[in-house]
């Protein structure tokens, strides 16, 4: 479980769902149900299976597989386009929307491995700078 | 509960009206579906009106240009689904013997946001994460192309049906037909999706007024008979949902057909809600029309087109039509109105008899879609 004190340095879009390592490398957060062991991504703080209230935070493995993805063309302004939007599926058994990153579109394929990475997603109406997690495909020979 | 039938039906073309208030484009569609009931304004025990981002007090807005205050107004939101959802509750108060006589409206002014994608909830996860409805459907796509087999010209089939029929549809956005190359060559909107995958955004109304069958006396005319209706909410996923099988239209469905008696084979046409291309195919398999993987058979056919053997949105759907959120709903009754009446000239479905309308909305994460309204309607 991660103490309270460390989610709070998360200060991006993925709010709790993120935490980062003093190397610098992240990790994603999810939550389990003490009770019944429903597992959601991102955290919440009561159980959508048993509505129980006592639930604790895990982090997710690097790895997930890629089940669908798009490069998308056209968003919201704010947004750097085009950019690849995907679903990852985490061997916790959550599925988590995700930017997929550093890649050429052409070489993706269906349930490839990809690693969680942080990302500058695009700029907030302010112009700051948006930040979150992202995967990007794995290493060959790392799988 | 009592029978309930349709007895006027009215729309506005779907198009651009920035400079128009939303009661502005609506009174009209109000108006003619009222002079379509032959109903005069006094009958009407309470009117329901359904629309995603119109804003507080649109039923209100829309019903004091033509004096019709005074009585129950509801205003409903259930994103695209927010005037099927109207027509549904409706339907309820009628057949429950609440009121006898009830005016559904549906309505949406998307120029206002002034184009581009729909606006969605920005407290929402996913949506905070970049999530826009075309890339939620294009990953659809994908694993659908990449499990099934389904290639970019069966896709691009779905918008030349589209195009093909609503040429033929006074009330539709775009009229101009379109070929298998040109929607290819259109824009990448998210890929696979182009840009003549996905609906147009624009802005448009239309109504309904329904009557309790024991009092259809009164205003004569044959009804359109209300022979089904069905809503659900999504069922929330954490986990892996298999994106190529829409959860709540199969629900929906099973469900539907099973408290009507009716099949899909004795459905002789169907207004589903093909907001891109991808999504119609995916429906003719939940509604049960061909068997799973087979949807890219069925477009290939053409079984879907008028003249076929069950023709799917022959207004145009929405991918013609437009597709004005919160108005959906009520204009795909609207057209399988006019088709069981037998008004629709060049894209008439000859002797039709039992019409369908299917319409769902989504944009939040964990859901195949968050909300499906499905309606059974005969002559």
């Amino acid at each position: 479980m991660i103490p309270t004190e460390d989610l709070k340095k998360v200060l991006s879009i993925a709010d709790e769902a993120m935490i980062e390592n003093p190397d610098g490398t992240i990790r994603l957060v999810a939550t389990e149900c003490r009770d019944c062991g429903q597992r959601v991504f991102p955290p919440t703080e009561v159980c959508p299976e048993c509505m129980s209230e006592s639930i604790k935070f895990f982090e997710l493995s690097e790895k997930g597989t890629l089940y669908s993805w798009s490069v998308v063309h056209a968003a919201p302004k704010n947004w750097i386009t085009p950019y690849i939007a995907g679903y990852v599926d985490m061997p916790e058994g959550v599925r988590v929307f995700a930017h997929i990153v550093n890649v050429d579109p052409e070489i993706l394929s269906f349930d490839m491995p990809v690693s969680v990475c942080k990302v500058t997603m695009g700029l907030d109406p302010d112009g700051k700078s948006i930040e979150s997690y992202s995967f990007v495909p794995s290493m060959t020979g790392e799988n | 509960m009592r029978e309930v039938g349709i007895i006027g039906a009215g729309m506005v073309p779907f198009g651009k009206y920035p400079q128009r208030t939303l009661a502005e484009i609506a009174w009209p569609a109000v108006k003619a579906a009222l002079e379509d009931a032959n109903v005069p304004k006094r009958d009407i025990g309470a009117a329901y009106c359904g629309t995603a981002l119109g804003g507080m007090m649109s039923g209100q807005r829309i019903l004091k240009t033509l004096g019709i205050t005074g009585l129950p107004i509801v205003n409903i939101e259930n994103a695209c689904s927010s005037s099927s959802t109207a027509f549904r509750e409706a339907w309820i108060s009628v057949a429950a013997g609440i009121y006898d006589v009830v005016l559904v409206i549906g309505v949406e002014k998307l120029t206002k946001f002034g184009g581009g994608t729909l606006p969605l909830e920005k407290e929402d996860f996913e949506v905070a994460h970049g999530l826009v409805m075309p890339a939620l459907y294009a990953m659809r796509a994908q694993r659908y192309m990449h499990e099934y087999g389904l290639t970019e010209n069966h896709l691009a089939k779905v918008s030349v049906k589209a195009r093909a029929h609503g040429q033929y549809n006074p009330d539709a956005q775009m009229r101009e037909t379109t070929t298998v190359e040109a929607v290819k060559s259109s824009r990448l909107v998210a890929d696979p999706l182009r840009l003549f995958h996905c609906c147009p955004s624009g802005d448009g109304a239309a109504a309904v007024v329904i009557c309790a069958a024991d009092k259809l006396a009164h205003y004569g005319g044959v009804p359109i008979r209300v022979i089904g209706s069905e809503i659900n909410s999504g069922k929330y996923m954490t986990g892996f949902r298999d994106m190529t099988s829409p959860e709540i239209t199969l629900r929906g469905a099973a469900q539907l057909y099973e408290e009507s008696g009716i099949g899909p084979s004795d459905i002789d046409l169907a207004e589903v809600h093909d907001a891109f291309s991808i999504a119609e195919l995916l429906y003719y398999e939940a509604l049960g029309f061909c068997n799973k993987g087979e949807a890219g058979r069925m477009i290939d056919q053409e079984e879907t087109f008028v003249g076929g053997k069950i023709p799917v949105n022959p207004s145009g759907g929405l991918l013609s039509k437009g597709h004005p959120i919160g108005a959906t709903g009520v204009a795909q009754i609207v057209e399988v109105v006019r088709q069981l009446r037998g008004h629709c000239g060049s894209r008439q479905v000859e002797g039709a008899k039992v019409g369908m309308t299917h319409c769902t909305g989504g944009g939040i994460s964990g859901f195949d879609h968050g909300v499906c309204s499905i309606h059974l309607f005969a002559r």
